[in-house]
């Protein structure tokens, strides 16, 4: 009996032992999440010119910039992306800005003007960095590791251990805004939405015994799914809309703009809408489509990058998770509603090309779909 | 170059010649050919494996070419041809054996009129007139055409699925088992339904069957045999076939058994003799009318007690009983011929 429907049986057997590797794997990688390096860029203003008030001579001081830079590249809580010389480059602040717009980075560490000369005099050194706050609980672990290059610099320099650390939060919700609902909202969207999308249409195929009977109509294959498509993107459209207009009765903030935080939820959805259709073009049974479901769906969670950062994984799992809709949900929605980026970006365009060849492979599966009626 | 010039009679809706269908290594229907014409109802009549829904299939476009061979034509047009299917699908209906497979249940009876005629292209207040007609003739109570399906009887649900198969006006119908999981009473009126159907809208019907009582209001009856069509034409002439044209002496013995039975095929001109329950037999003889008192007075010379008697004419259920026996008795003889034949030749 058991050989009857061998689908099952090899979900049923084969599915569960791979999610607790998935998650051994994942756990053993949590350890190591701690000592991941935040990725930094450093922006410096000092220069060896004092000025002086009567007149303007070439420093004949030591220059401290270059030892900081070694400190922070000796720090294991950092990584140093790039170093910008703002005396030459004029507009590394915004070049460096757009980093963490777009998530290459979550700190600028900015020396100031007369950084050098400060401390050869003995006056207290002065830092200044700019945190990702879009990320609340980030924010904290982006200044210990500031800290760590501070407490190695001056190690390494004998240095009176008098130093000003200034932190400057980007992207923060406003006050008059309710961050805790932003920052729930904002995690809480992308999984409500794909795992809603998949839902929705799990079943459409698998459970819709008629379908049979009207392939014995003049209607193609082709123009039945595709029907399938557009009701479900209606259906979508209006949910989306819907969950905008709540999230903004709630005073949501948005950095970005409203539509393009519309047209983020949309493709969302579609994409996980477009995962249900390829699970139940898949599936032989309401059964085997109900438990595939739930074994992409896990692992769609898990790789989402929310528990465990992407970057943290191995490669391998790695490839796998930048083509999973679901870790481009936070990312894509974070940067629309917290750093007002636009909805173009790597992100969108991923989901986008999932999406579409979900959609490709939907239609041949069930073009190749057997059915009698 | 070969060129096959078909011509088509215009009463003809469907031609079958030689159709053989094979699935791989597997043999499934061997040489039928068949014609039916405009308004005849064709029941397709065999047991499980027969080939009934395989030549329906080839018929309704469901099996890819390669896997048949043949002339076929349905309403003038070739299902070889995959760019004729649309236009075939077109003007063919089809009711299949179990609801489910043909009404949306949570949808409303016009919702899915509306569903099916939009696959044919008709216009939905069109669509819905031709509907009340349906649901009228079928006796569909008005007051469940805008309630859901599943809310419906089950011979609501059954004759409404037979709506929907008609609701673009299909030269050829195709019934996949109509009276299977009806009880006996409803049996009878689903065929007068499809009878009524059948004569109201000239519609040719195709009924795959298991259920022999449903050749009553078949023209033709097609009997199939492990892929091969053992017989088509209408049913009295497939009755009038048998041994004395298809009469039959129906005699109750009392206390009946295989001595008694033997005893009595011993008399001559009888051609057939059916034990059709406990103490009651069934004979078809030669010159029936003059060899029938003779038949009576040898059951009493040989004192067997005769407690009931009457001459009948077979009915389909018979001819199907005997046709098939012979078919199967004949198969037998040919393969213990070959074991002989094996047996010398070692």
């Amino acid at each position: 009996m058991l050989w009857t429907d061998k689908f099952n049986l090899f979900i049923a057997l084969v599915v569960p032992p791979l999610i607790v590797a998935l998650l051994g794997i994942l756990g053993n990688l949590s350890s190591d999440v701690e000592v991941s390096p935040i990725k930094c860029v450093l922006v410096s203003y000092d220069s060896d010119t004092f000025i002086n008030e009567n007149n303007f001579t070439e420093s004949k001081l030591d220059d401290f910039q270059l030892p900081y830079i070694n400190a922070v590249n000796d720090s294991d809580l950092l990584n140093l992306i790039r170093f910008y010389n703002a005396s030459k480059e004029i507009y590394a602040m915004e070049m460096a800005r757009e980093q963490l717009i777009q998530k290459q980075i979550e700190i600028i560490i900015t020396i100031p003007v007369d950084f050098s000369e400060l401390i050869d005099w003995g006056y207290p050194g002065l830092i200044d960095c700019i945190v990702d706050s879009s990320d609340p609980t980030q924010i904290q672990t982006s200044l210990n590791a500031v800290f760590d290059s501070i407490k190695i610099f001056i190690n390494d320099n004998n240095l009176t251990p008098e130093f000003e650390l200034t932190g400057f939060e980007e992207f923060s919700i406003p006050g008059n805004y309710n961050a805790k609902f932003n920052n729930s909202i904002v995690m809480a969207l992308s999984f409500m939405v794909i795992g809603v999308g998949m839902v929705l249409t799990i079943l459409v195929i698998v459970q819709e015994k008629p379908i049979a009977r009207l392939l014995l109509t003049p209607v193609k294959r082709s123009e039945i799914l595709s029907a399938k498509y557009i009701t479900y993107t209606l259906v979508l459209v209006i949910q989306n809309i819907s969950l905008v207009a709540t999230a903004l009765s709630f005073n949501l903030y948005i950095a970005g703009s409203v539509f393009d935080l519309f047209l983020a939820l949309f493709i969302l959805g579609f994409s996980g809408l477009s995962l249900g259709i390829f699970i139940s073009s898949n599936s032989k049974t309401k059964t085997e489509a109900n438990q595939l479901f739930f074994a992409v769906f896990l692992v769609l969670v898990l790789l989402s990058g929310t528990f465990i950062p992407i970057s943290a994984m191995p490669i391998y799992l790695q490839a796998i998770a930048y083509i999973l809709p679901l870790s481009h949900g936070d990312p894509l929605i974070r940067g629309i509603i917290t750093k007002g980026k636009s909805i173009f970006g790597f992100d969108f365009y991923v989901l986008l090309i999932v999406s579409i060849i979900l959609i490709i492979l939907s239609f041949i599966l069930f073009k190749r779909r057997k059915y009698e009626v | 170059m070969r060129c096959d010039i078909v011509i088509h009679d215009n009463d003809l809706m469907v031609e079958v010649k030689d159709l053989n269908v094979s699935f791989g290594k597997k043999h499934i229907v061997h040489d039928v050919s068949f014609d039916v014409k405009k308004g005849e109802i064709i029941g397709m009549f065999g047991i499980s494996g027969a080939g009934k829904t395989t030549i329906i299939r080839v018929l309704t476009c469901q099996i890819e070419k390669k896997n048949w061979e043949g002339r076929v034509y349905i309403t003038g047009l070739n299902p070889e041809n995959k760019k004729e299917h649309s236009k075939i699908l077109s003007n063919i209906g089809y009711v299949p054996q179990l609801e489910e497979l043909n009404l949306y249940y949570e949808l409303s009876p016009f919702a899915n009129v509306d569903i099916f005629a939009s696959t044919y292209g008709k216009e939905k207040r069109e669509a819905r007139r031709i509907a009340e007609r349906f649901f009228s003739i079928l006796d569909i109570p008005e007051d469940t055409w805008n309630k859901r399906v599943k809310q419906m009887s089950g011979g609501e649900k059954k004759r409404l699925s037979m709506a929907i198969g008609l609701i673009h006006n299909p030269g050829v119908l195709f019934l996949d088992e109509p009276t299977t999981g009806v009880d006996a009473s409803k049996r009878y009126q689903i065929l007068s339904y499809l009878k009524k159907l059948n004569q109201k809208l000239q519609t040719t019907m195709f009924i795959i069957t298991h259920d022999l009582e449903a050749a009553l209001i078949c023209d033709k009856a097609a009997i199939l045999r492990k892929g091969r069509m053992l017989d088509f034409d209408s049913p009295k002439t497939l009755i009038r076939s048998l041994p004395s044209e298809g009469n039959i002496a129906r005699i109750t013995i009392e206390n009946l058994n295989e001595k008694i039975i033997e005893s009595i095929k011993k008399f001559q001109p009888i051609k057939k003799l059916l034990r059709v329950g406990n103490d009651v037999i069934e004979i078809m003889m030669n010159d029936f009318d003059s060899n029938l008192p003779k038949l009576i007075q040898s059951i009493i010379d040989k004192q067997a007690n005769i407690t009931g008697m009457s001459r009948d004419l077979a009915s389909f259920r018979r001819y199907f009983q005997i046709r098939v026996q012979e078919e199967e008795e004949k198969e037998l003889d040919l393969y213990s011929n070959e074991n002989i034949a094996i047996g010398v030749s070692e």
